[in-house]
């Protein structure tokens, strides 16, 4: 959530809880009337005299009333002012009613009350601590209401008249400690049960966001997935609209199969038939990897065994581009528990794009070493290397870097990111040092495990 | 005279076949193997029609089109667009970017050559 959001948040939480409030003091108000003229009826002149009171707090509501239809147009700041104004206005309010009406026998406690709780349960105020400021603020009014009592500048509301000052004093300070006890006793019972909501409420704000955020997840992940099926079918389309075309030169008479363009064109369909199977193969495994559903059949292995049965493989590629494939390793076994026929994978495809990226007369170096608690594995060649800006990327799937050197090679630029699944499948890494026309090295860090 | 198309396309085996084809068909063909050279040839040879590919080294066939599209001496030369990006986003760019129509590989040799006939209005 933004900053500017949040504020909006705030602001209309605030005026909602002023329009809330406004309604409350309207009822209040109503109740206050209502109560008065049975007083009246009765004769009961000590509830009659907050009649000025009631009606006072009515017209300051009306007051509170226009601001809540004009908040619209205020600043934030001026509506969180306005706002504790008018909660610091009924807490004085309510502080004299509870003083005129006699402390703790006040019926105006319930409006403090109320007063508590509009204050104390709103997500964005200080509402846990609010209710607090509130008890002190009264407490201390109320004491100060008292303090004027006890040097007569105001009537002792509801205290017997006649009594000495020793006996007024007795009063004023039972009547200090009650009131106030009274004041946080409520204050804390409120505090405790808004912290309660708001933190349910804060909870449950929590879970959404969370769910959001899991939300945006999976449509990255949709966007991916599309992303990767429009490219595959891109892949796929390509050979094969070679494929077609040339069958149908041929089938069309235009290229006659007598000839010597019949044969290559048979032989340029077939290569890309080739093509075809082989990124299909790569496409299933590289779902595999990516969807974890790969399972390492891991034993304990000879790691050089692996790097010289790959060699071995492509020795026969390598001669016939005229590139030295040589092993940089010693043969003392090295063994870890990988996954054997993934780390021949490994270094198949590395050594076959080491020889693809290398001119004729090129070598092709593969290493093998322990570096503390891993196993480094290398593929090194003088071949055409690759800019620092690609260096990361060509571990992404279907990423080739494009240019003229590497147009003349086939590939279906999966090859890297199966490479970089299977090092990761057994907890390591993979990255590439080169610089262009440099040559690359490809290295890889297995950890090590005894099987 | 025939007719003298441009051929971009970074696929060698595509181009050729694709060659061959509209050879066969009387027509003149000069083939370009990157964006930026499809581009270079479309203002010196001036061809009556262009078949773009879209995933171009150098220069993307979007921006070839547009920038020919959008350039008044070149305005008018028809711009086939043929690739094997088949999203209905790609062919909603192709079409915004002025191409005069879009085909996706693979695609039936008869259909381009009736598409870029009717293209030529012969």
């Amino acid at each position: 959530m933004n900053l500017l959001e949040e504020q909006k948040l705030i602001f209309h939480d605030i005026r909602h809880k002023i329009g809330w409030s406004v309604n409350i003091r309207y009822v209040i108000a109503l109740l206050g009337l209502g109560l008065f003229s049975f007083a009246m009826f009765y004769g009961l002149t000590v509830i009659s005299a907050t009649l000025f009171l009631i009606a006072g707090l009515a017209g300051y509501n009306f007051l509170i009333h226009l601001i809540y239809l004009f908040s619209q147009r205020f600043k934030l700041w001026q509506l969180v002012f306005l706002r504790s104004a008018a909660e610091t206005i009924d807490v004085l309010a309510i502080t004299i009613f509870i003083y005129i009406t006699g402390g703790l026998d006040s019926p105006y406690w319930f409006l403090y009350l109320v007063l508590l709780v509009i204050s104390g349960f709103g997500v964005y105020s200080l509402a846990s601590l609010s209710v607090f400021i509130i008890a002190i603020f009264s407490a201390l009014f109320y004491l100060g209401l008292l303090t004027l009592t006890y040097y007569r500048i105001l009537p002792s509301y509801g205290l017997v008249v006649n009594l000495t000052p020793q006996q007024l004093l007795e009063l004023i300070l039972n009547r200090a400690v009650f009131v106030t006890v009274a004041f946080f006793l409520f204050s804390t019972t409120i505090f405790y049960f808004s912290k309660l909501v708001n933190q349910h409420r804060k909870e449950l704000m929590k879970k959404n966001e969370e769910l959001l955020g899991a939300l945006e997840k999976v449509k990255e992940t949709d966007r991916l997935k599309d992303e990767f099926v429009a490219t595959a079918s891109h892949e796929l389309r390509t050979p094969l609209s070679v494929v077609r075309e040339n069958i149908s030169l041929i089938e069309d008479g235009v290229v006659s199969l007598d000839g010597p363009k019949g044969k290559d064109f048979l032989t340029v369909a077939r290569g890309n038939i080739d093509r075809l199977a082989s990124i299909i193969d790569n496409l299933l495994d590289i779902s595999k990897i990516e969807s974890r559903s790969l399972v390492l059949k891991r034993q304990t292995t000879d790691l050089t065994q692996i790097a010289a049965k790959a060699i071995e493989l492509l020795k026969h590629k390598a001669e016939e581009k005229q590139i030295k494939l040589e092993a940089n390793f010693s043969r003392q076994p090295l063994a870890n528990w990988v996954d054997a026929d993934q780390i021949l994978r490994l270094f198949i495809n590395l050594i076959d794009n080491a020889i693809k990226y290398s001119d004729p007369g090129g070598e092709v170096i593969v290493g093998l070493e322990i570096s503390g608690g891993n196993i480094i594995g290398s593929v090194k060649d003088k071949g055409i290397g690759i800019a620092e800006s690609d260096r990361l990327k060509i571990f992404d799937r279907f990423i080739r870097v494009e240019n003229e050197k590497t147009n003349a090679v086939r590939g279906t630029g999966l090859g890297l990111s199966i490479c970089r699944g299977i090092v990761e499948l057994h907890g390591g890494r993979i990255w590439v040092e080169s610089a262009v026309s440099q040559g690359a090295k490809f290295i890889f860090s297995l950890p090590r495990v005894e099987g | 005279m025939s007719r003298k198309i441009l051929l971009i396309e970074d696929e060698a085996a595509m181009s050729e076949a694709i060659k061959l084809r509209l050879e066969a068909n009387g027509f003149t063909v000069i083939a370009a193997f990157d964006g930026q050279e499809g581009l270079t040839k479309a203002r010196q040879e001036k061809p009556d029609l262009i078949i773009l590919d879209v995933m171009l080294p150098k220069m993307d066939g979007f921006v070839v089109c547009r920038m020919l599209k959008f350039d008044e001496k070149y305005a008018r030369i028809p711009i086939i667009m043929l690739t094997a990006r088949t999203q209905s986003k790609d062919i909603e760019q192709g079409k915004e970017m002025g191409a005069d129509a879009y085909m996706t590989k693979p695609f039936k040799s008869e259909e381009l050559l009736k598409k870029i006939r009717e293209l030529l209005g012969s």
